[in-house]
This record gives structure tokens, sequence and C-alpha cells, in this order.
């Protein structure tokens, strides 16, 4: 099991996986806006979506888990 | 003495220098997967060119029953040869002796090399594979540490100094690597750490892996410790030479030029596309980096560490650059902590050997946060600001996009002594970004209007296009030029050469205070 956490503050613009969604390395899982820019969230490992822990319009801070892999 | 048996006690101790620790635990090393000490130097340097020194030195240890315990070398096998035929110093410790453990004696030896090194100029590579102080010598090994980390002091910008680490490296003995100006690690075989994980446990209950503590990702990811991860010793041994191509042999000489095979006038139509429409999308920095370099290659240092930040060497023309440069994909590109330290640190060794600094900049600014602002981001990104201003060495600055408030100055901004500044018209150079700057500046205005927010829009737009483009900061000369993407190479080639009479100084001191 992994977790995908965001690597700055910042809103959730985009949720692009949904439980049960097969994730290779490198594929983006969320798109963050900060510092008024669109960040690709990227899986550093392959695996299954077991949860998503953020949607669309969130406030997350750094390091909050966003997407947890199987 | 007979001639004849002199002779021969010369190829007897020659044997049993080679011989190290014994062909048992020379089987351990490599079941490791680990070279030996002899092995290591043999793959490194240009063949035969090695002449050792030292070999027959034993310690002097007779507590413990050291005395009866000698090997000639003592656990360290150093001396000079050639790479690529430049004369390089280096010593390679021997963990089949002892465990490579650092008597007065070794420690005799490895300064004996730095101080030729020192005095003729040339690099030293320092091959660590060690279980640290030959802890039956008690003082007398950690008075040899103190002498190698003095050394390591004195030749600091004077001869370039590569570590590489292959096995443990542990308490006191990190700092001679940490002195150097960079440390290669070889993953799952070497680790470095202050103290390791049992002292750790004892004294704060965490229970932490030697790999977890110090190995070579901890070091290239979080610490920031180490600049290279290598798979293999000869990974790492193959490091060492590119890394040297680089270096000139010391601060006296300049990097040494190589017949270039890529044309010096190469336009390249991708780059006018490489910065996208939208001022929101990220795009890889390092493609325009390779896009420029002779032969699209880019030696990147610190690859694992801060990626917001890129740091490197290449060349143009044949000639050695260091290459900084913001990278909009990660974290936005924006300055911390750790991103300022890594820049610093990268342009103050290229400085420091005369290797020109080429500067990409697309910085929405410094990171906010508390975190940050409790870790002292003032002082560390004081250090980008410090290192670029008291650099002497031709500086170039290409500005592709965002460069705001104070990380435009700090981004080697003319103001900081910088030769030639080139901005991409789709650069973005102004005070702070066009949303902040017009809810300042139009306050008043936004809030009496019947409708703020388009209000607001058309303000944001009028400021975008006022004031966040090249052209003020041309206007003022600023920027010597604003210029089309695809011509980026040319361009930097064209300034490179122009700079290469270069001759400047910063005003006489003892040295400088840079913030720590």
């Amino acid at each position: 099991m992994s977790e995908i956490k965001a690597p700055m503050g910042g809103k959730i613009l985009d949720v692009k996986v949904k439980v049960g969604d097969t994730v290779n390395e490198g594929d983006e899982v969320v798109i963050l806006e900060a510092m008024k820019m669109e960040l690709p969230v990227v899986s550093e490992v392959s695996g299954t979506v077991k949860e998503v822990k953020c949607s669309q319009g969130d406030a997350v801070e750094a390091d909050a888990v966003l997407v947890v892999l199987d | 003495m007979e001639m004849d048996d002199r002779f021969k006690e010369v190829e007897k101790r020659n044997r049993e220098a080679e011989l190290g620790g014994g062909p048992k635990r020379i089987d351990q090393q490599h079941a490791k997967g680990k070279m030996t000490a002899r092995e290591r130097i043999d793959y490194l340097l240009d063949k035969d060119s090695f002449q050792e020194i030292d070999k027959f030195v034993l310690h002097r240890c007779h507590d413990f029953g050291m005395e009866k315990k000698r090997i000639p070398g003592d656990g360290v096998v150093t001396g000079y040869g050639t790479i690529n035929g430049r004369l390089v110093f280096l010593f390679s410790q021997d963990f089949t002796v002892f465990g490579g453990s650092l008597s007065h004696a070794f420690g005799e030896k490895v300064c004996k090399i730095m101080d030729l090194a020192l005095q003729n100029g040339a690099p030293v590579v320092g091959l660590n594979d060690s279980g640290g102080a030959r802890i039956q010598e008690g003082v007398g090994s950690l008075a040899a540490y103190g002498e190698i980390f003095k050394r390591n002091v004195w030749s600091s910008g004077v001869v370039p100094q590569i570590s590489v680490i292959m096995g443990p490296c542990a308490g006191g003995a990190v700092y001679s690597p940490a002195l150097t100006d960079l440390t290669i690690m070889v993953k799952k075989s070497s680790n470095m750490f202050i103290t390791g994980p049992q002292v750790i446990k004892a004294v704060t209950s965490e229970e932490v892996t030697p790999e977890e503590l110090g190995g070579a990702m901890t070091h290239n990811t979080k610490s920031g410790v180490a600049h290279f991860a290598e798979e293999s010793d000869k990974a790492a041994l193959d490091r060492v030479k590119e890394i040297l191509s680089y270096f000139p042999q010391n601060y006296r000489e300049r990097p040494p030029v190589v017949e270039c095979t890529d044309d010096p006038d190469r336009q390249d139509m991708s780059l006018n596309k490489a910065v996208p429409d939208n001022p929101r999308l990220p795009y890889d920095m390092k493609d325009i980096i390779r896009t420029v370099l002779d032969n699209n290659k880019f030696l990147e240092v610190h690859q694992h560490y801060a990626k917001n930040m890129v740091v490197g060497l290449g060349r143009l023309n044949g000639y050695a650059v260091g290459i900084v440069a913001n990278q909009p994909r990660m974290l936005a590109g924006c300055l911390d902590i750790d991103a300022s330290m890594k820049c610093a640190r990268f342009v103050r060794m290229c400085d420091s050997f005369n290797i020109p600094l080429v500067t990409f900049v697309d910085v929405p600014g410094y990171l906010p946060g508390v975190n940050q602002e409790y870790g002292g981001i003032i002082k560390h990104g004081a250090k980008i600001i410090y290192s670029y201003s008291e650099a002497t060495v031709p500086k170039i600055t290409v500005i592709t996009r965002k460069a705001y408030g104070g990380a435009y100055i700090a981004m080697s901004g003319k103001h900081l002594a910088a030769d030639i500044n080139y901005a991409y018209p789709t650069a973005e150079i102004a005070v702070m970004g066009p949303e902040g700057a017009a809810n300042i500046i139009f306050k008043k205005e936004i809030a009496e209007s019947d409708d703020p927010e388009t209000t607001r829009a058309g303000l944001v737009e009028e400021y975008r296009k006022n004031f966040a483009s090249p052209f003020r900061a041309a206007e003022f000369g600023y920027i010597d030029h604003v210029i089309f993407p695809q011509e980026t190479r040319p361009r930097l080639i064209s300034a490179l050469m122009m700079l290469q009479g270069k001759r400047t100084s910063i005003p006489e001191r003892r040295h400088g205070n840079i913030p720590l």
C-alpha cells in the first residue's frame, strides 16, 4: 500500500482517478492548483486505487494524503 | 642480507600489501557486490598509470594485541595516477584490512597525498569504505581524522575534491566527504550517518534500518548530503571520470575545452513551443536545457534532491558550463529552503573552479508557509543572492517565463552583476503576479465598482499586458535583449565566447560572511 501526497499546499482542481482504477508509475492522479499553477501530482508507483481522499475544490495542505493505492 | 634477499623482501612485502585482508575477506567483499580497494583504483585510473605511495606503512599500535596484527598498507591504498591523461591523487580505503578502520598511520597516508595534491594542483578522489575510527588507537585515530578534515578545508576551492561512498562511512568519518565538493553514493552497499541505528534506538527509541537512516537514496532525496546515487561500484567510478572532465585541475586553471561536434549555430524550432501559452501550465525545464547544450548532454547534479531547482554540468561549443534552473514542474518552481541551499552551493562550486554559469529562470517566488519561515527561508534564500553576487565567472541568464519579486533578483538578475540577461517573449518580469498586484494597486477601484469581479478581471488583464512582460525590464536595460527561444543556443554560445576575457573582482576582505 502506498499513499500519494500533496507536494505543496493548494486547491484540488481535478481528480483523475476513482476507486478500482489501475495506476501506472508516472500517471497523473490529481491536478493541484498552487502558486497560480496547475500542477499534476503523479504516482511514483504502480497499483490499484483503494481510496480517494480528496475531491474537486478541496483546499489541501502540504503532505496531505490525496490517494491511497493498494 | 644478500642483494638477492633484499629484492625478495620487497617482493614479499608487495605481495602482502596486495593481498590486503586475505582471500577470505576479499571473497566476502565480492559477495557483497563490492570491488576491492585495488580493483576500484584499477578501474578508475588509466591503465598502468597508478603509482602507489606508502605501500609498506604499518600501524604503530601496541595495545590490545594489535602489535601482532599488522598488514602492509594498513587499510588504505594511496597514490596518484591519471584519468583520461590528467593527474589525480587518490586514496582507497580497504575494508578487508581491519574493516577499513582509520589508524594514525592510515591518516598520515591520506594526508600525505592530500598535501601533494594541494602543492601540485590536482584533484583528490576519496574512495570511502571504512568502519570508522580504529578504536584500539584511541585519540591517535581522532587526531588523524582532524588532520584530514583540516586538509579538506584547506583544499576547498583550490583543487576539486570528489568523495565516493562505497561501504560504511559513520561517525566522524562522514565529515571528510561532507567537506568535499561532490559526494557519490553506491546504492544498497553504502551508508552514512553520524550516529547509527543502534545508538539512535538506545537514545530516542526510534527504530530505523541503516538503509533508511543513511542509504544512498536517503542522502540523495532527503538530506542532500550526497549528489549522486549509482547502481554499482563501477557506475560510481564512471561518474567520477565524467565529473572530472568538466573541472579544471585547480582554481588557477580553466576547465578543459573539448572539440565541439554539435553546430554552435544550431537553432531549434521546438523551443518556441517549449513554454506553454497558458502561464498556468507547467513544463519540463530540462527539455530546454538539453535542447540547448552540446549533443543534448546534461550531467545533472543533485537530481533527486529539491527537484524544484535543477543544477548540473554541460557544454556549450565545447566549453564547460554550470546550469542552474527553476523547474516549473515541481512545486511550481518555487524557491524553498532546500532549493536555495542546492542552488547556492552549486553556484559557489562553479565559481571556485572557473566554470561559467548559465541560469534559466521561471520562478513564481519564494514558497509561502509557516514551516519555511520558521526554517529560516530568509537566511537560506539569502544564500542564492550571496552566491550569485560574489561569483566572478561569466554569468548568463535566460528568463523563460516568470520572474517575480525577490526571486527575480536572486536568480542571477542583472543587479547581482550578471553579464548578459536574455528573456523570451513569454517572460513576465514584475514585482508580483498580475492578480496580486491588481488587487493592491486598484483596491479602491475594485471595491467601489458596481461589478467588482468584472472590474478586477479587467484590471488584472491590463496589468498583465502592461507589466507582466519582458519589455519594461528591457526598456530599463535590465534585460539585454528579448530573444526568440529557437535561437537560445547560438545566443548563449556567442555571449559565452564574448565573456572569455572577463576579469573582475569583488572588494578585498578576509572572507565574506555568507548567511549559513
